[in-house]
């Protein structure tokens, strides 16, 4: 797999203030690349700094292995913050604008709004559209020049649970026809939902950088419960059980590395024990973020 | 470079402000001569007192002179086209589309080049207004037409043009620096008094320095031309040391608006 965008210790100062502190990381092609971080961790500045709108104070950075520059540029579709259009021009007019500077084709216009359902909208100036279809026009403008690369800042920020779900479907499906795209959020849930790798970012620095995969792997947690009383001695001796919890008649059972809940299952069925409530937990992203959080300020 | 300028162009025709500044410009300059020529009519019917004079005979609109007084009058409304240009600009500050230009793939410099190709135009379209106007006024109101007379003086619509181009970029790099538009307006037009006031206080050795502010250098590429008609010497051509100072300050503001827009977070 290639690199798609690789970061060198970039540092950005404001005064004393330094809002990225020597990141590095790199973004393989296909991936759905999750930036995570609390507000004024620094996403929205890396990001503009990538985008050259933001000057950084040191490091580097290279797309696609080449310096930065407006010719890259023109092969990403980038949303930063707010969706950013004249707001006296129409969908269509200000579409044209972008297709002017990214010299893209015309005639991916149309297509693009009808992908993410303006169409009907297009001659609508962009002041009367509501948050929703505002930042479905940018995701329409940063498809409009069938970019290689898709930078999204906090595409669901302030939309209801509907308009969430849109955006999250409308990015799977871009996800799947093999673009690269990088998320910023602090919605974990969000980056847990559709990311392939994600990063955590405090205050500027790299606290973590994987694949949400690792995260789901991990060690196992198991939530058992049956009707026979005998389940926690037989449960206690279980030689694949590191830890063992009683919660209001439940057993949450933490089981070591490579065994699963079919494990624990065919274990208990064989000391004749029939579970009537079985349930694999998933560590979720969440508790790895706050546990990262916290390691980090404890550091 | 033609893509630059249609991507400004497609940014301002569909803005009312625009067309509504333009318009207004426009007839400014057309009535101005018509206005000059039924103030002398109404002179000549009140009889006023020139010792029998005609005043129409007064050769304010006539070929060769006609080129410096309208020029020098039109020189006043140029305001309208700078705030054309301010707004244009602050526009894109206040929505944040300067930013999405640039993260959409352009550079500062092709930024700045769209709007000084926008500039161009508006000082090229209005220079050309200019000389039409200036033409027929000059056409229908010289009593003996002598084709010799026509374009001599000609060089004040190119000083016009100068002058024009140059104010224009000075309010961009003004709007750069401030970016907002209502403020942009009140400093550029509290600008020219304060050069004024400053150089009236010049101490008498320095008096000459006056000559090389900004503004100043801008109005002295055409004279004030009406002296004349009550006989005083004027300047009638087009200096070109002025010439010099304005294009230097043409280079340092375009110079200014490029250092401004590459150091700053957009």
């Amino acid at each position: 797999m290639d690199t798609v965008l690789k970061i060198d210790n970039l540092t950005k100062q404001y005064g004393r203030i330094t809002a990225v502190k020597n990141l590095s990381l790199e973004v393989k092609r296909g991936n759905v690349f999750g930036i995570l971080g609390p507000n004024g961790s620094g996403k929205t500045t890396t990001l503009g700094i990538l985008l050259d709108v933001i000057n950084k104070t040191s490091g580097s950075f290279s797309w696609f292995g080449q310096p930065p520059g407006k010719g890259v540029r023109k092969k990403i579709g980038a949303i930063l913050e707010t969706p950013i259009f004249y707001p006296y021009l129409s969908a269509t007019k200000n579409l044209e604008i972008v297709a002017e500077i990214k010299g893209a084709p015309k005639e991916n216009i149309d297509q693009v709004l009808k992908k993410v359902e303006l169409y009907e909208r297009r001659f609508d100036k962009f002041r009367t559209y509501s948050l929703g279809m505002k930042q479905r026009l940018s995701i329409a403008s940063a498809l409009l020049c069938d970019p290689e690369v898709m930078i999204l800042d906090e595409p669901t920020n302030g939309l209801d649970p509907q308009g969430i779900a849109e955006i999250r479907e409308l990015i799977k499906q871009i996800a799947k026809e093999g673009k690269t795209i990088i998320l910023a959020s602090h919605l974990l849930d969000e980056v847990q939902k559709v990311c392939t790798h994600f990063c955590v970012l405090k205050r500027g620095t790299l606290l973590y950088s994987g694949s949400v995969d690792e995260v789901n792997k991990g060690v196992e947690s198991v939530e058992v419960m049956s009707d026979t009383p005998e389940i926690r001695e037989v449960l206690e001796v279980y030689n694949k059980a590191t830890k063992i919890v009683e919660e209001s008649g439940k057993f949450v059972v933490t089981l070591v590395e490579d065994t699963h809940a079919s494990d624990l299952n065919a274990y208990l069925f064989s000391k004749g024990i029939t579970v009537s409530h079985l349930l694999t937990q998933r560590k979720s992203l969440e508790k790895q973020f706050l546990e990262l959080l916290a390691e980090s300020d404890n550091a | 470079m033609l893509r630059l300028l249609r991507i400004d162009l497609k940014k301002l025709t569909n803005y009312r402000a625009f067309w509504v500044l333009n318009i207004m410009y426009g007839l400014l300059i057309f009535s101005i001569p018509v206005s000059v020529m039924e103030f002398l009519k109404w002179l000549k019917v009140k009889g006023a007192e020139f010792e029998g004079f005609d005043p129409m005979r007064i050769p304010v609109l006539h070929f060769p002179d006609i080129w410096q007084n309208i020029t020098y009058v039109y020189t006043f409304l140029k305001i309208f086209l700078a705030i054309v240009v301010i707004i244009s600009i602050s526009n894109e500050y206040s929505y944040k589309t300067i930013r999405q230009n640039i993260i959409d793939g352009m550079s500062r410099i092709d930024f700045i080049k769209s709007k000084l190709f926008t500039i161009l135009l508006l000082s090229l379209g209005s220079t050309l207004f200019v000389f039409v106007t200036g033409l027929l006024t000059g056409v229908i109101y010289t009593p003996e037409l002598d084709f010799a007379d026509t374009f001599i003086g000609i060089e004040f619509v190119f000083a016009y043009f100068l002058d024009l181009f140059t104010y224009m970029v000075f309010a961009f790099l003004l709007t750069v620096l401030l970016k907002r538009s209502a403020l942009t307006i009140f400093i550029l037009l509290l600008y020219t008094p304060i050069e004024y006031a400053i150089s009236a206080y010049l101490p008498e050795s320095f008096v000459f320095i006056a000559e090389y502010f900004p503004l100043h250098a801008i109005n002295n590429l055409i004279e004030f031309p009406f002296a004349k008609y009550w006989f005083q010497e004027i300047q009638d051509f087009v200096s070109m040391s002025a010439v010099g100072v304005v294009v230097g300050y043409l280079l340092i503001f375009i110079y200014a608006i490029h250092y401004k827009l590459k150091t700053s977070d957009l």
